[in-house]
């Protein structure tokens, strides 16, 4: 905190300062009993604000059509990440044309900052920011989120698919 | 001796050296992937290009012998263009892999490309699809998309393994790497191939998935696994130990290693580890902390005398040899110290290349300083004073790396007839719980935990580096000699657990990566 310290006359003419503030105060208070519905403050958590669907909330693993993770386990998203948050164990998959896949998938939301750079360095547009915000939680425990929740949490209805189609790259001989 | 001048700089090479030779004895950086110090020449990559005064092309440096007064030059345009195009060439069919591809962050193609590429693909044509996922052997997977055909593992199953399994099959861009008709590729020393692989066509399958190359740190030491005493280079970070590779030593293993010798690093991982002391008493085992059971058993060890033995193995340090010895007969008053020999029969077995049949790194400095202190007994005379019951307290140093150590039960058995053992153990064994009444296991630390020096069978005493450190509370062999003989001593406590003292250079060769600071600084343990 600073405090500026006036020198001179102004000093001494303090509670004309104090009364201007508690005027503006007053005229809010004033104006939101009377016209309830320009107020500008929400009543959370009853009301809740509309976030753009832009927004960058929650992470979000995305699908392939079959519904199983799109993800290839490469850990350039826990590379990138500048709080350190994801943790991926990977494994061999049984269809050599998977070949790798992650068998866990954590991410620390507690620690997480919504930079998004997991977003950004992920190859295979398997990992994305969601616009879902609100995290409530009972311990620790319970901010971190595996497989379950990334990819398949009621909210996304079996899973969210991307734009990329793989079967037409293989075709195009990528 | 020829004189030739590189990159402006005058020099004498050996005679008959090749340019490459030349350059990299001088550090000269020249990209490459067919040519390996330890093969033949192949000359099949083309990208080890060198101007040469006088020739109207550019050469290829591994297959160019130096002549007197040759003026060479890698540094040109010319030569820059020319492995350009050379590397365009290598990835026309290369797959875009990299991700799930284990080779990546200490793979040729991306260092090269970094360096010499950065271009736009021009390629029109689709890629040509091989075999990926292939089972080479109990040790090798291969993915023929990904091999860029330098025949590197080709020569080495030819020249070096003699095993001959691998070679290149059909034509042109199908050529593809793999083993003779239901052959596989299995031999003692199939784990090299995925080292010299400049690309992550061959991967192994211990190490695939389990960690990317850059999570890793490094650390030098030397194989416990027999007394050829490798030179090896461990991978670790805070979860454990991942692999191990060889270590160039001229006099000692050459480029290579042995497969075996690469799964050394599993008993040293905490899951394998005795991480406290426990003690046998009539009620069962109880545990305590490894100093202060040292301490305990100092009030049965420090009578000493005759009732007293130590039984070494050729698994410690030769520096914890002298202290150990020095204070059983110096201060316990005891000459009854034993070595205890695995697989005598065995002990002169070699294969030609590196594995030698005595599986312990340092019988020879154990022997060494048996002789410095006149210790002569034998087995028998541990054997035959057992059974009489003269000796009641038992020491055993036992062996760090159990595989080849197979009748763990019988010994268990026989020392068991003292009335006490102190066995100082690294890796768990069930067998040791069939230890009587009245025994201690210590946790011991393992090689790569400490200082010191291993010497090998031709009598050549290597020093090793301490890595990391794993169990923290574990005791060297000398601070247990010093506590059981009731010494006080003063253990500094580890701050670097699991990570190395100092932090090793930048393992990044190339300036361009260098510059990649973000992804290099990251991973921190
Ligand atoms: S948003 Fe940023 S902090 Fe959060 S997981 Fe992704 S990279 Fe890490
Ligand atoms: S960057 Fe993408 S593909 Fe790679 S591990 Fe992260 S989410 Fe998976
Ligand atoms: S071999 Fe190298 S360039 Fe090819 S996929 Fe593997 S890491 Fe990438
Ligand atoms: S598998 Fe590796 S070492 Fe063998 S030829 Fe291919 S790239 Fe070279
Ligand atoms: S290293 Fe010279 S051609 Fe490959």
């Amino acid at each position: 905190m600073s405090v500026v310290q006036r020198d001179g006359e102004t000093r001494k003419w303090y509670l004309l300062g104090v009364l201007g503030g508690l005027w503006i105060t007053g005229h809010h208070l004033i104006k939101n009993l009377f016209n309830r519905k320009q107020m500008i403050t929400l009543n959370y958590p009853e009301e809740k604000y509309e976030y753009s669907p832009r927004f960058k909330g929650n992470h979000v693993l995305t699908v392939k059509k079959d519904g199983s993770l799109r993800c290839t386990a490469c850990m350039l998203c826990a590379t990138n990440c500048p709080a350190e948050c994801i943790r991926i164990v990977a494994s061999e998959h049984e269809d050599p044309s998977v070949e790798k896949f992650p068998i866990s998938y954590e991410i620390d939301m507690l620690r997480c900052v919504f930079c998004g750079f997991c977003e950004e360095a992920c190859p295979v547009d398997a990992i994305r920011l969601g616009p879902e915000w609100q995290v409530p939680g009972l311990c620790g425990d319970n901010f971190i989120y595996g497989i379950d929740r990334l990819a398949y949490r009621p909210q996304l209805k079996g899973g969210i698919q991307s734009f990329v189609d793989d079967e037409e790259r293989h075709k195009a001989g990528i | 001796m020829p004189k030739c001048t590189i990159n402006g700089k005058e020099i004498e090479v050996k005679d008959g050296s090749t340019v490459i030779e030349a350059m990299h004895d001088q550090g000269i950086h020249v990209a490459h992937y067919c040519w390996h110090p330890g093969l033949s020449v192949a000359g099949v990559c083309r990208l080890c290009m060198v101007d040469i005064e006088g020739m109207p092309r550019v050469q290829i440096a591994c297959n160019t012998t130096v002549t007197e007064g040759m003026k060479i030059n890698n540094t040109s345009q010319k030569v820059k263009d020319a492995v350009k195009w050379g590397l365009d060439f290598h990835l026309i069919n290369h797959p875009l892999d990299c991700p799930i591809c284990d080779q990546a962050g200490e793979c040729g193609l991306q260092d090269q490309y970094m360096e010499f590429g950065k271009y736009d693909p021009e390629m029109a044509e689709k890629k040509v699809k091989k075999h990926k996922v292939m089972d080479l052997g109990p040790t090798v997977v291969l993915d023929s998309e990904r091999c860029i055909l330098c025949s590197r593992c080709v020569r080495f199953t030819k020249e070096v393994s003699q095993s001959n399994e691998l070679g290149i099959f059909n034509r042109g861009d199908h050529s593809e790497i793999s083993t003779f008709d239901g052959q596989k590729l299995d031999n003692n020393y199939s784990l090299n191939t995925v080292d010299i692989c400049p690309v992550g066509a061959l991967t192994s399958k211990d190490f695939r998935f389990r960690q990317r190359a850059w999570y890793l740190k490094e650390g030098n030491s030397i194989c416990n696994g027999c007394s050829t005493g490798c030179n090896i280079k461990t991978y670790f970070n805070k979860e454990g130990f991942f692999r191990v590779k060889p270590v160039y030593n001229k006099e000692v293993n050459g480029h290579w290693m042995c497969d075996d010798g690469r799964d050394l690093y599993k008993f040293v991982n905490r899951d394998h580890r005795y991480l406290k002391a426990s003690h046998r008493q009539e009620s069962g085992w109880s545990q305590i902390l490894p100093g202060a059971a040292a301490k305990e058993v100092s009030t049965h060890v420090k009578a000493g005398g005759e009732e007293l033995a130590l039984v070494l193995t050729g698994q410690y340090t030769t520096e914890e040899y002298e202290k150990i010895i020095g204070i059983f007969t110096k201060d316990l008053k005891t000459k009854n110290i034993f070595h205890w020999v695995n697989n005598k029969e065995s002990f002169e077995a070699f294969d030609n290349l590196l594995i030698r049949g005595d599986k312990n790194p340092n019988t020879k400095g154990l022997l060494q300083v048996f002789e410095k202190n006149q210790i002569s007994k034998t087995w028998a005379d541990l054997e035959t004073s057992l059974k009489a019951g003269a000796i009641k307290t038992v020491v055993v140093a036992g062996p760090e790396n159990l595989k080849f150590y197979k009748d763990l039960d019988a010994k268990v058995q026989l020392f068991s007839q003292a009335k006490k053992v102190i066995w100082l153990q690294t890796a768990k064994h069930p067998a040791l719980e069939k230890l009587p009444i009245n025994s201690w296991i210590i946790p011991m630390k393992s090689f790569v935990e400490k200082e010191g020096s291993f010497v090998n069978y031709k009598g050549l005493s290597q020093k090793m580096n301490k890595v990391t450190t794993i169990v923290s509370e574990a005791l060297t062999l000398a601070e247990a000699a010093e506590l059981m003989a009731g010494h006080q001593i003063s253990i500094k406590p580890d701050t670097h657990i699991l990570t190395d003292a100092d932090r090793p250079l930048d393992q990044v060769m190339s300036e361009h990566r260098k510059k990649n600071e973000f992804v290099f600084k990251r991973g921190t343990v």
